[in-house]
Formats: structure tokens, C-alpha cells, sequence
């Protein structure tokens, strides 16, 4: 892959380098300028749409903020335009935080809802404030960028172009590579286990804000300078219409659907320009029907027709790593690590966590067990911070848990999986493992989109080590098959390695065996006491009692939202509390006790 | 005051107009969880082929202008009827090419399709009614009526009624007939609802009828307002999304409100500055659902872990 795209990148920068000898007349190069702007736009827009998931109808607004500072910058205050480019990238990414800030809020349509209130009032301000804006007469006499002062010729625009696309491609490749491109799609794909590794939602969601912005300013900028004049005209709802659509016929979520989608539909608008009653309708039934012979775009048809070999597993990858499973701490003491108090949560008249409190000890496995509806999970879910508690207290090593995001409770060092699994389906079983890694994957954002050395020897070592936790498992050979295409007990098992990537000092599993066999249970049990050697302490909801008791040292027992008992698990079987819990009230306890055992 | 009366007014008659589109936004929604990004086009056949039928009808070319002489209450809820019916079959095609091979399928690709459907249409109105638009009379006459001293148009008095019928109608539907338990059945959860024997996609094609029927109903009504062109969708078709937002796209009632707000705010901002009346609606919008995501009155969604 990595020879392809160094081969391929030459092969457009010979083809640039040779345009002055095509027999080519300005209309020509002025559809090449406007690919490589409707390219530059969308890439960015890509990372917000194809990769965090997130949809903008209102990216017209965006590339309004480039063009108009570049023209303001240049007619009004005089700055030169090779500084004007880089302030309208800066402000594309101040409106990238504007247009965040309501966006990371909302999902669905009404996200929708808000991206195209953006566009619009972009659109009106620019058309309606004249003082600043010039509306429709708009701004004339914008200074372009010049080398040595020869100002750039139709022919010098496409070079310039060209090269902001490869710098933008060969960043954005960078940064989408690593944790954050990963991250990006576990936000898309899992909210809720993209916090249980660590990773601030909201955050990444406004990071691919403010890249699909900066990017799409520095469209409307360069447009801008080549055109030497901007009005309001530009700046439409279907200009955003269209970005969207360069990227999801492109092949969203395809580093490569950017580039088909702005060349085919630039090429295709340019062609049927000729006719425009046929444009529009040809327009119309692209859109309609293309998605229906082509759901992934065109870079997805490609790439089933292209389908490289399939990764091969071997032995060697992971053994330069270290699986989380090797460490040999000094036995845990059974300190206190976490300990509840009162804590409380009710939804409405239903409490399914009533006042509790207990201690969890360090290094030991606790478990937590009651009938179905005792409240079990969102114990658990208050715990790892995906519900917010009403009331009362978690202290996690000193540190006050009640009321922070999940995000910031599982990087304090409590992990977690969930009773119907949430793993993040289309990726790799390696790419979960590396997900729950996120936090010691050390490359800051600068690093990533650089792609500097300090970010390559992180990224590789990670997987190193991700790779040897899996192999320790024994998905080694799944390494590289997408995580939904595993067998139900291996995803089951892959959550606990994505879980155990991140280092925890607690671990939380909710319901681990349940739908697996009584084989796959008792290896689950191994697996456990594997996790408790390396030092991390557990804490697991269950009901194959004989699971319960066969591994862990501490039994917390929640009837109705009420701890009603805890102890040693012998003590627990025989428990009256427990059983009549269990059981209904007023049975004969023998043969109870014998059942619950 | 009388200015301000008279906003109300034209305020209501377009409110109404909003929430009868956000009204079939929230039913597509409610049982496919996508609704036709492109409903603005929906409108334009709706306000052309009724004063098309009427100019026919008065022994004219279907394109012209239409003289107040030549249409009665009688002939304009004629002419309305058989558009609603063509647009609402157009509903149907729309189904088949835009939607179902989408649905449940995540993404965004049914807004582009039905984005492509609407170019579509639109395309092909322009092919045969062209770019000029028509004005077309209101059938209560053209005449203002003097109402506590201030002038309001027949045609919104017309509009209210006939939108605030077909509210109160739906909701009626929604509620206590078969069908609209059907409808909600299906909203709820289609496979429980296969399970229980509703023909589940039966239910969603009468959603999409319904739906492009009131967004035809839509354009016949505002077309004495705006005069009937292929051109009026695109605006009025965006406000009634928002309308739907605002309101709650997941409850009808909330549709309906969002619509009439929107109206009514949308007209008073005029009174003082029009050129800020889509600032205002739509950083308005953007406040309301940053503080209530789903809407006013629509619910949160909370996933379950």
C-alpha cells in the first residue's frame, strides 16, 4: 500500500509538472483549478462526515468565512495574500468551534437542522450586511498570491492547487491512520465504548469540526484569490448540498472518496454544462440512483473490485510487544480502590439504585449478583460514569467519580464491557484492541498530522503490544478480521481485550458469560484469574453462579436497588437474604442453598 | 396595531402552511426514520397542475394567467383535490425510488436520493411549465377584508381553515382510528408490528401519500399567496423542516406548533426588519434545539446501555 501511494502521488506530480505541455486552453485549466478546490473542501469534510460520523448540510457558511477573509483581508486591511491564506484558515477554524459548539450537542436531524441554520445565516449575513460584505456587488480587486512578484497565471493556479491537495491529503492520510483516525470511528460507530477507552466524545466530534472547517475555508480562500472578486452569489445551500455530495458519491469514509467524487462530478458538471436542462436532471438521477448501485460511493465499488490480499497473522508481530497480561505486580494488599457510598438513582418511582455502599478491594474479583431488574447494570453504568447518579459518592483511589463523563473515569483507570456488546463492528479486532489503548498511544495532534518519526514509533509499538494481548488471548489469528465477523464468544472475549488495552486498575464486566457455553464459561474463568495475576482488580455482574463462586473472594449481593448482603461467597450461598431474594421468601433454606449453589 | 394584527394574521396563514408540510415530515419519520429531503419540489407540481386543470378547464393553454372570472370555490377545491391525489401518487414513486432501497440502512444516503428525487421533479416541471411563474387569483376574491381596521387577504383566512382541518383531521386519524394505531404500532417498532399482522410496508407507502399530499396541498393553498411557480419549494419546504425540528419531528402536535411559531415569528420580524427575519428564525432554531435537542416538544432519546 504504502509503494501504491508513493507511486501514485509521482504520478500526479508528473502530471502536473507536464501540463504546460498538453495543448490545454484556460477553460481546461480552470476546471482542474476547481477540481483541486472542490477536492480541498471536501477531504476536510470527509474526516467530519465519512470517519466522526457527524453530518454538515451548511458548509457553504464555512467556505464563506475563507473567501470573505481573504477578500476583506486583502481589500480592507491591506494584508498580503500569502498571510491572508493563512488567517482564513485561522478563522475557518474559529467558525469550526462556532459551528461545534450547538453541533456536538444535538445527533440526527436535528444536527442536520443546525448545520443548515448555520449556512443560512452565514448566507444572509454576507448578502444583507453590505457595509462589510458588499452583498451582491461584493468585493472587487482581491490581491492574489504572487512568487517574486509574478502574480500566478491560470497555469500557476493549478500547480498551487495541486499542491495544497497533496499537502492536505498527505496530512489528513497521516492523521487518519493513527489513534485519531480510529478514534474518529469509534465515535461514528460506538458513542458509549468510545468513552469506556477514554475518548472524549464531544471533543473528537469538535476536532473534526474544526478540520472539515479549516479545510473548506481554505477552499473558499484560494477561490477567492484566483477569481480576484467574491460576492454573496457563491454562497448557497446548495453549494453545501454539493460538498455532501462530493463526498458521499465519492466514497465517504475513503481517504480516496474525496478525490474520485470532486474529479468525477467536476468533469461531469464541466461536460453537461453545454446542455443545462440535462445537467440538472442528470444531477438529479446521479443522486438518486448512484447510491443505490454504489451505497459505499465510488471508492467503495472500487475497492470491492480491487480487493487487496487479506492480512496475515503471524507470530512474530506480536512478540515485540508486550501483552497487559505479562505484568507480575506484587500481590494486590486489598486496600480500599473504590469505595461507594449512599449512592442513589431513580428513574421516576423506579430506584434501581437505592442508597448503596460497599468498598471494592484491591486486587481481589468481586462480584456483583441479584435477580434480573435488581439494578445490577446501572450500578455498573453509575460506576463507569455513563449514567449520572442522583446522589451520593465514588471515590476511586481519593479521586471523586459521581457526576464526571465516562471518558474521564475511564482514564483514571476503570474499564469496562457491556452486557450486549458494543465493539466497533467494521473495524479489526487489532483496531478495537489499539481503541482501548487510545490514552498511551503517545502522539499529540501536531505529530499525528505531520506524521513525524515520534508518531510512527507510538503508533507501531502499540500495535506491537495490541497484537501480543490478542495473541495471549488466542484471537491472535482474528487479529485482522473486522470484530462483527467473530464468533459470539470471541467478541465477548475481544471486548475484554479491548477493555484490558487500556491499562485498567479496575476492570468492570458486565455479564461476561452470558450466551456463552459451558466451555467458553469455564475458559472465561481462566481468563479472569488471569486478569486478577496481572494485578488488575475486577469487578464482574454474573449469573452462571457457579462461575461466581468458583473465582471471586468478594460477593456484593442488590435486591430492588438495596445491597441486602456481601461477604465471602461460601457465606453468601447460605445466606437467607440472598436466597429468599433468589427464590421467594419462606422456602425450606436447605434445599435452596443447594440450588443456589 | 392594525400593522401588527395584520401580521398575525399573514403570520398564521403561513404558520399553517408550515406545519402542514412539518406535519408529513413527522409521519414519514415516525415509521421510516427518513423523510424526503427534497419535499420543497413536491410543491411546485401541487400549485401547477391544479391551475394548470383550471386553466383547461376555462378552455386556456395549461400555461397562462389565470383570470379571478374563471375560478370558484367549487373549481379551486376541485382543482386541489386532483393535484393533492397526483402528488400524492407521486408519493408512491418517490417510495419505490428513493426510499426503500435506503431504509434502515443508516447514513445519509437516503437524503441525497431524495434530494435527486426532488431535482427531478423539479427538472421536469421546468420542461413543462417553464421559469416564469403564474399568479393565480385567491377563489374568495382578491379584495382585502377590513377586519378591526386592519387588511387581511382572503386567501390566508382560506389557507388557516383548510390547514387547521386537515390538522385536527390527521390528528384524529393518528389517534383514534385503526389505521393511525397501525401508523403508531409501526412508529414504535415495525417488526413487532409484522408480528402482529400489519402489513408494515402498506403502512409506510400511506405515509409517503400522505405526506407529498399535504406538501401538494401545500403549494395549491400558498400559491395565490406567492403565485404558483418551480421556483417557491426550496424556501417554503426549509422553513417547514425547521418548523418540524423546532417543534419535534417525532410528534405530530409539536410539528404543527413549530409551524405556527415560526409563521407568527417570522412575520412580526418582518414588521421591524425583514432582511433579519431568516437570521432570526434560524439562530432561534439553533438556541431551541441546543437546549432541548429533540425539539419542544418531541423526546429524548436516551440509548441503552
Amino acid at each position: 500500500m504504502g509503494l501504491a501511494h508513493g507511486l501514485s502521488l509521482a504520478l500526479i506530480a508528473a502530471a502536473l509538472a507536464l501540463l504546460p505541455t498538453l495543448p490545454l486552453n484556460d477553460f481546461h485549466l480552470q476546471i482542474l483549478f476547481t477540481i483541486g478546490v472542490n477536492y480541498l473542501a471536501a477531504a476536510g469534510l470527509n474526516v467530519l462526515v465519512g470517519y466522526a460520523g457527524q453530518k454538515s448540510l451548511g458548509h457553504a457558511g464555512l467556505f464563506a468565512v475563507g473567501a470573505y477573509t481573504a477578500a476583506i483581508a486583502s481589500v480592507e486591511w491591506g494584508i498580503s495574500p500569502w498571510a491572508s491564506l493563512l488567517l482564513a484558515c485561522g478563522f475557518g477554524a474559529v467558525f469550526g468551534l462556532v459551528i461545534a459548539l450547538p453541533s456536538v450537542r444535538v445527533s440526527g436531524p436535528s444536527l442536520a437542522m443546525v448545520t443548515i441554520g448555520f449556512g443560512i445565516v452565514v448566507e444572509k449575513i454576507v448578502t444583507e450586511w453590505t457595509d462589510i460584505f458588499k452583498g451582491q456587488a461584493g468585493l472587487y480587486g482581491i490581491s492574489a498570491p504572487s512568487i517574486g512578484g509574478r502574480s500566478f497565471t491560470n497555469l500557476h493556479w493549478v500547480w498551487f492547487v495541486g499542491l495544497l491537495c497533496i499537502l492536505t491529503h498527505l496530512m489528513l492520510r497521516s492523521l487518519l491512520r493513527g489513534r485519531y483516525g480510529r478514534a474518529f470511528l469509534a465515535v461514528q460507530m460506538a458513542e458509549p465504548a468510545a468513552q469506556s477507552v477514554g475518548i472524549s466524545v464531544s471533543r473528537y466530534k469538535t476536532l473534526a469540526f474544526v478540520v472539515s472547517a479549516v479545510t473548506c475555508a481554505l477552499a473558499g480562500a484560494v477561490v477567492a484569490q484566483q477569481n480576484q472578486y467574491f460576492n454573496s452569489d457563491f454562497i448557497t445551500f446548495n453549494l453545501s448540498i454539493f460538498f455532501l455530495v462530493v463526498v458521499i458519491f465519492g466514497g465517504s469514509g475513503s481517504i480516496y472518496g474525496p478525490l474520485l467524487g470532486s474529479v468525477v462530478l467536476t468533469l461531469l458538471d464541466a461536460w453537461l454544462a453545454r446542455w443545462p436542462a440535462l445537467q440538472h436532471f442528470s444531477y438529479g438521477a446521479l443522486l438518486l440512483f448512484s447510491l443505490y448501485l454504489m451505497p459505499n460511493g465510488l471508492a467503495g465499488a472500487l475497492a470491492a473490485l480491487f480487493r487487496g490480499r487479506p492480512k496475515i497473522f503471524d507470530r512474530s508481530q506480536a512478540d515485540a510487544g508486550v501483552s497487559v497480561l505479562a505484568a507480575r505486580p506484587s500481590a494486590g494488599d486489598g486496600s480500599a480502590l473504590l469505595v461507594v457510598a449512599d449512592l442513589h438513582k431513580a428513574y421516576g418511582g423506579i430506584v434501581p439504585v437505592n442508597h448503596v455502599g460497599f468498598t471494592i478491594g484491591a486486587g481481589k474479583v468481586h462480584a456483583l449478583i441479584g435477580p434480573n431488574g435488581a439494578g445490577k447494570t446501572t450500578l455498573l453504568n453509575l460506576l463507569s460514569g455513563h449514567v449520572a447518579p442522583d446522589g451520593g459518592s465514588i471515590r476511586f483511589l481519593g479521586q471523586e467519580l459521581a457526576g464526571q463523563p465516562a471518558h474521564r473515569v475511564a482514564s483514571l483507570g476503570i474499564a469496562r464491557t457491556f452486557q450486549n456488546l458494543k465493539l466497533f463492528g467494521d473495524l479489526s479486532a487489532l483496531d478495537n484492541v489499539l481503541l482501548g489503548a487510545h490514552r498511551h498511544v503517545g502522539a499529540s495532534f501536531p505529530a499525528a498530522l505531520l506524521g513525524l518519526p515520534a508518531s510512527r514509533r507510538a503508533e507501531a509499538q502499540a500495535r506491537a503490544d495490541a497484537l501480543a494481548l490478542l495473541a495471549d488471548l488466542g484471537l491472535g489469528e482474528r487479529a485482522f478480521e473486522p470484530a462483527r465477523s467473530l464468533p459470539y464468544g470471541l467478541q465477548r472475549r475481544l471486548e475484554i481485550a479491548r477493555a484490558l488495552a487500556s491499562r485498567p486498575k479496575l476492570l468492570l464486566l458486565d455479564e461476561p458469560a452470558a450466551g456463552l457455553n459451558p466451555q467458553e464459561t469455564h475458559e472465561l474463568g481462566d481468563v479472569i484469574k488471569r486478569i486478577q495475576a496481572a494485578g488488575v482488580t475486577v469487578l464482574l455482574i454474573e449469573h452462571h453462579m457457579d462461575l461466581v463462586m468458583g473465582i471471586s473472594q468478594h460477593v456484593l449481593v442488590l435486591d430492588y436497588g438495596a445491597l441486602i448482603a456481601e461477604g465471602a461467597p461460601d457465606a453468601i450461598r447460605k445466606d437467607p437474604r440472598v436466597i429468599a431474594a433468589y427464590l421467594g421468601a419462606d422456602d425450606d433454606a436447605a434445599t435452596v442453598a443447594e440450588s443456589v449453589a | 396595531m392594525t400593522a401588527i394584527l395584520q401580521a398575525l394574521a399573514s403570520g398564521l396563514a403561513l404558520g399553517a402552511i408550515y406545519g402542514l408540510i412539518a406535519l408529513g415530515f413527522n409521519i414519514t419519520y415516525a415509521t421510516t426514520k427518513t423523510f424526503n429531503f427534497g419535499q420543497g419540489a413536491f410543491l411546485v407540481p401541487g400549485s401547477l397542475v391544479g391551475v394548470s386543470l383550471l386553466l383547461l378547464a376555462a378552455g386556456k393553454p395549461h400555461w397562462g394567467n389565470l383570470a379571478p372570472s374563471e375560478m370558484t370555490l367549487l373549481s379551486y377545491g376541485l382543482a386541489t383535490l386532483a393535484s393533492v391525489a397526483i402528488v400524492g401518487a407521486i408519493g408512491i414513486v418517490l417510495y419505490y425510488c428513493a426510499i426503500k432501497p435506503f431504509v434502515g440502512a443508516g447514513g445519509l444516503n437516503w437524503v441525497l436520493s431524495t434530494i435527486g428525487f426532488g431535482i427531478i421533479l423539479q427538472n421536469a416541471a421546468l420542461a413543462v411549465w417553464g421559469p416564469a411563474s403564474i399568479a393565480v387569483p385567491s377563489p374568495l376574491g382578491n379584495e382585502v377584508w377590513r377586519i378591526a381596521g386592519a387588511g387581511i387577504r382572503p386567501q390566508e383566512v382560506l389557507i388557516a381553515a383548510v390547514a387547521i382541518s386537515v390538522m385536527v383531521g390527521l390528528d384524529i386519524v393518528i389517534r383514534k382510528t385503526r389505521f393511525g394505531k397501525a401508523l403508531r404500532a409501526v412508529a414504535f417498532n415495525p417488526q413487532a408490528a409484522a408480528i402482529v399482522g400489519i402489513n408494515v410496508e402498506k403502512i409506510v407507502i400511506i405515509a409517503f401519500v400522505i405526506s407529498s399530499s399535504l406538501a401538494g396541498l401545500a403549494g395549491m393553498l400558498i400559491a395565490p399567496i406567492t403565485t404558483a411557480s418551480v421556483f417557491i419549494g426550496l424556501g417554503v419546504a426549509l422553513k417547514a423542516f425547521s418548523a418540524a425540528i423546532v417543534g419535534g419531528l417525532t410528534n405530530p402536535r409539536g410539528c404543527m406548533l413549530g409551524g405556527f411559531l415560526l409563521g407568527l415569528i417570522e412575520a412580526l420580524v418582518g414588521l421591524w426588519r425583514a432582511e433579519m427575519r431568516e437570521i432570526t428564525i434560524f439562530l432561534l432554531i439553533i438556541i431551541v434545539l441546543v437546549l432541548r435537542p429533540g425539539g419542544l416538544l418531541g423526546a429524548r432519546s436516551v440509548e441503552k446501555i
